[in-house]
């Protein structure tokens, strides 16, 4: 690692202001736990690193508000997964959360950093998605709303712009729906998963409607698979629905094979997970 | 109370779980490591390494990194020469430079060193040097070394430096470092004579030993001495090693080797001592280098191996001869394994009495980084070979595991392949002794009914392996004893994480008769402490452990004879008051030496000695899984580890020795392997190179050491760090074997590996 500057802004608006350069390598961190090994490996030089980790604390904040969860994108993901509100309005958050990475990751990254990462093997995206969650993103010039959904647009790629950070990731009533979020880790417990699958769902008397099936990991980015999601619509759960379901998001998925795993393998997995990821979420 | 000599020993301090000598200062950050150390002056070393995996050097531009304000200087193979006109060193072969000269021979090979006083301006100094490389042919495949027209050393050097390697030459104008034969009866006759013939390959991967602490060596070049503070297994190696590359007397090198971070092998022999030692002279000046992480899947790694494992088998499950080929894949350096490759190579049948035995073992350079000694040296390697082929016989003739390992086990008295006969080797003891904890004649039910998938089956395993002890190795000790009564031992056994520093104090105490409080255990100081061998092989509770013992009798006898002349008797005068008696006040020494080297015979040129080793480590694990038909993952439940070590010296030390070794074979079996891509390691960092964590401990491990005495071993003990590694890998895989039916024949074990097998069974094989 080459010698940068630190700089250590107290409010939101001061980092924003840091942050409006053209130069790449300025940039931003919460618990810089990703960039760190970015840069540990050289594939990231950074002349300036804005640290958020001193602006104002409300940033960090999770609140409830009529229904709708929100979650200040500095808020740790310990502090996320320790929280009996997230628990309360958003179970399979705190479910993730356990076997997230491991407890010095998950002590010092944050929510926002998580997500403004790009990196397809986050446990979080596919939830996030599932959920329906949307994001606020702020710059100098701003605040917008951005469904979580439409953040990613490629690997290691969103759709926020170099200057733009998020501030808060809002996860609408889950009332009468039902989550589950499961992944497929081939190597360490504490290993980057090789699939993820995250499911949410309505319920009526024995029907789904409303299905969200995301798969990540497996894929350049965190992505609904409608095919799978057109299966459980309308449908009783069954084997037989379960496995078209499964076959569908198999099918329907754009796999890649890594050090985890192959595409072969990885699509055959998907297929059973996506399947008892729907089971998960109906015990639940 | 004062210590009365074998009288204040309260409880023997042998066998007694004594709380860890170093266990406060390592809790509470006040251990001492090369790491902390920084030096008045002292400058910082960085590496620039090849990036390819064999070429010639057609050049090596450093003018922009010496142009970097802060840079002290650039130094390549063209400066080391000035210094140290044949800068080749290495255990068995002197074929490796302190900077690549002419040639690289591996990616990560260092070219070139840069020194500044501000480590971050040497790092990116570093990365402006250019050299520019003509590429060669390469070799990466142990097997395709046997006969690759790419050769990756022109010259062989044998270093001599070893008794037991004296016969190292080499081939020249191939990449065989050393071929190992052993030939006993007749397999060949025995085969055909044979009901059954088997015959099956195995492979394992390439994994290095990620200890914590990466390599670290300070350099300081002081008026009189070259003073070298190296986290290193073995100082005194280190010494003689530096001394000869200078061309100097030993004692003008100074060696101190404070607490390591784990060394598991890796820091044995010259590592970055002699680059250092050589940057401190030519600077002037203290210099430190210390390898990242990311650097240490350069530096030393444990040899990828295939094996052939052929055997004749009677009907009723009785091996009647075995055939082993073994191609261990060296890496560019042959640095120790050339000795792993004939130490483990005797044993390739496995502990099993075969009357006729062939066994053809070669250790081969090829172009990826070296490879070298790791916690089991080539034995987990082997076992994971004749373990699964045990199995897989057993299967094919329908006889139990258990039963078809106690129709053939070596047992007490029988000779081994070498012909040495087997003395205080408890294999048949662990083999029951497993059975027993593993519950194995009870019905075992395979089916799981409950988790509610209806996709589980369980099964279980075993695998039993044996180790020979290295030899013929010499360890020295000291043992001084103060006018009060306290001792402190010199001895240059390195305790790197293992508990030696604990051992050797009880050792002593229990040879004095004081209490184990009393005894210090002085750090290795070639200046200070005495020779030894090296922390290394499981070796220093049995060869430094006896030096330490007739120390401690040699100060015994000489305090007794202290008393005598003085008119006392030392069995009932407290120590100080004969010290008091002897100088009229608190002042002297009664300073003990003990020196040990076990006997030894060289094998003949067929590999026969009637003494291969002065003691046998024996391992065997227990596995039950459970594998989900759906997805090929699979969750071990259950580990059972039992092992021989004699008679335990710290039987608490020993359970964390025991699953320490476990839980590393466990990496090694389930997730490390180095991947590489023309010779470039793609998975160099802890990021994408994943070890074991708490996480990824079975459910239900148990490790026990089995009621044994060393009859030769000093207080009855021998090695333990080594023999929990042995059977962990065959078990898993035959546990696996027994749930679905798939048989894995390479390592590390996956799940895709498991889910393929499940297809190939079911006749839908799966399709890339």
């Amino acid at each position: 690692m080459t010698p940068f500057e630190l700089a250590e802004p107290r409010s939101l608006q001061d980092a924003l202001a840091l942050l409006n350069t053209d130069d790449p390598s300025v940039r931003a961190f919460g618990g810089c736990t990703a960039l760190m090994l970015m840069m540990k490996t050289g594939v990231f030089q950074p002349t300036c690193l804005v640290s958020l980790r001193g602006v104002e604390p409300q940033h960090a904040a999770i609140q409830s508000d009529s229904g709708v969860l929100r979650i200040g994108a500095l808020a740790t993901l310990t502090a996320i997964g320790g929280s009996a509100m997230v628990r309360k309005a958003a179970p399979v958050i705190t479910h993730a959360m356990q076997t997230l990475s491991n407890v010095r990751v998950r002590n010092v990254a944050t929510l926002g950093g998580h997500l403004a990462h790009g990196d397809p093997h986050m446990d979080l995206p596919p939830v996030m998605i599932a959920l329906d969650a949307e994001l606020t993103a702020v710059s100098v010039k701003g605040a917008r709303t951005l469904a979580i959904a439409d953040l990613f647009t490629g690997y290691y790629e969103t759709a926020l712009a170099k200057n733009e950070l998020i501030s808060e990731v809002r996860i609408p009533s889950q009332a009468g729906r039902r989550s589950a979020y499961i992944k497929c880790t081939t190597r360490t417990a504490d290993d980057w998963p090789a699939l993820g699958v995250a499911v949410s769902f309505a319920t009526d008397g024995k029907v789904i409607q409303d299905a969200r099936v995301v798969v990540s990991a497996a894929t350049e980015k965190a992505v609904r698979l409608r095919d799978a999601e057109a299966v459980l619509n309308g449908a009783t759960v069954s084997d037989a629905v379960l496995t078209r379901a499964g076959e569908a998001a198999a099918a329907e998925a754009e796999v890649v094979g890594d050090a985890r795993g192959s595409a072969a393998y990885k699509r055959e997995m998907l297929r059973v997970y996506a399947a008892r990821a729907v089971k998960q979420a109906l015990a639940a | 109370m004062a210590t009365i000599l074998g009288k204040s020993n309260s409880g023997a301090a042998m066998g007694r779980s004594i709380p860890r000598v170093e266990a406060q200062a390592k809790v509470t950050g006040k251990a001492e490591y090369v790491h902390n150390l920084r030096l008045p002056g002292m400058l910082y070393g960085k590496v620039y390494r090849s990036t390819v995996a064999h070429a010639r050097i057609r050049g090596i531009d450093v003018s922009a990194a010496q142009a970097v304000p802060g840079v002290y200087a650039v130094y390549t193979a063209a400066d080391i020469i000035k210094l140290i006109p044949e800068p080749y060193y290495g255990p068995a072969f002197h074929d490796q430079p302190i900077l690549a000269v002419d040639k690289v021979h591996h990616v990560g090979e260092p070219v070139a060193l840069v020194l500044a006083a501000d480590p971050h301006v040497a790092e990116a100094a570093a990365q402006l040097i250019d050299a520019d490389y003509e590429e060669l042919p390469a070799v990466f495949d142990e097997v395709e070394a046997m006969t690759s027209k790419a050769i990756v050393h022109e010259v062989l050097k044998p270093a001599g430096t070893f008794p037991d390697l004296k016969h190292l030459k080499g081939k020249r104008d191939t990449n065989i470092a050393l071929d190992f034969h052993l030939r006993r009866g007749d397999a060949q006759k025995a085969f055909a004579e044979a009901d059954h013939v088997f015959e099956h390959t195995f492979r394992t991967q390439q994994v290095l030993h990620v200890p914590l602490e990466p390599f670290v060596t300070v350099a300081d070049p002081t008026p009189n001495q070259l003073v070298i503070h190296t986290a290193s297994q073995s100082p005194s190696f280190v010494r003689i090693e530096i001394a000869r590359l200078l061309g100097w007397a030993e004692n003008k090198v100074r060696v101190k080797v404070p607490y390591l971070g784990g060394g598991f092998g890796a820091k044995l022999y010259i590592k970055t001592e002699a680059l250092t030692a050589a940057a401190a002279l030519l600077a002037g000046r203290p210099v430190k280098i210390a390898l990242t992480m990311e650097e240490q899947f350069y530096q030393i790694t444990k040899h990828a191996a295939t094996l052939r494992i052929k055997s004749g088998v009677t009907k009723e499950g009785k091996v009647t001869a075995r055939e082993c080929e073994v191609w261990w894949n060296g890496g560019a350096y042959a640095d120790i394994g050339p000795r792993v490759t004939q130490k483990s190579g005797f044993t390739a049948p496995g502990p099993y009495d075969i009357d006729h035995v062939s066994i053809d073992s070669y250790a081969l350079y090829t172009n990826l980084p070296a490879a070298g000694a790791l916690r089991g040296f080539g034995i987990p390697q082997l076992v994971w070979a004749y373990e699964s082929h045990t199995d897989m016989i057993a299967k094919a003739l329908n006889i139990d595991p258990l039963a078809i390992r106690r129709k053939n086990i070596l047992r007490e008295g029988r000779p081994q392949a070498t012909g040495t006969l087997m003395r205080d080797a408890g294999i048949e003891k662990v083999l029951e002794r497993l059975a027993e904890r593993m519950n194995w004649e009870k019905a075992f039910d395979r089916v799981v009914v409950d988790n509610g998938k209806g996709t589980l089956r369980r099964g279980r395993g075993i695998a039993i392996g044996f180790k020979a002890s290295i030899s013929p190795t010499t360890s020295v000790a000291i043992v001084n004893v103060s006018a009060d009564g306290s001792c402190m031992v010199y001895c240059s056994t390195v305790d790197m994480g293992q508990g030696s520093d604990t051992a050797m104090a009880q050792f002593a105490a229990e040879a004095l008769g004081i209490p184990v409080e009393s005894v210090t255990v002085v750090h290795p100081d070639t200046d200070v402490t005495p020779y030894d061998m090296a922390t290394l092989g499981s070796r220093s509770t049995y060869h430094m452990g006896h030096a330490v013992k007739l120390a401690a009798e040699d100060a015994r006898d000489k305090l007794m004879q202290l008393a005598k002349d003085v008119g006392l008797s030392a069995e009932t005068t407290p120590i100080p008051d004969i010290f008091r008696k002897k100088y009229g006040m608190q002042a002297g020494n009664i300073v003990g030496i003990g020196s040990y080297i076990p006997t030894y015979t060289s094998p003949d040129a067929s590999g026969q000695t009637d003494n291969a080793t002065p003691f046998w480590m024996i391992g065997a694990t227990g596995a039950e899984v459970e594998v989900d038909t759906e997805t090929g993952e699979f969750k071990i439940t259950r580990l059972v580890n039992l092992v021989d070590v004699g008679r335990p010296v710290n039987p608490a030390i020993v359970e964390t020795q025991i699953s320490g070794a476990t839980m590393m074979q466990l990496g090694f079996t389930l997730f490390e392997r180095m991947d590489f891509d023309a010779g470039q390691c793609t998975n160099a960092s802890l990021a994408d190179y994943k070890i074991p964590g708490i996480r990824d401990v079975p459910l239900v491990m148990e490790n026990e050491a089995v009621d044994m005495v060393q009859q030769s071993g000093p207080f009855g003990a021998k090695g333990v760090g080594e023999s929990g590694t042995f059977g962990v890998s065959p078990a898993i895989a035959s546990a696996i074997d027994d749930a679905v039916g798939v048989r894995l024949t390479s390592l590390p074990l996956t799940a895709e590996a498991v889910y393929r097998g499940l297809r190939a069974q079911a006749g839908k094989p799966l399709e890339d």
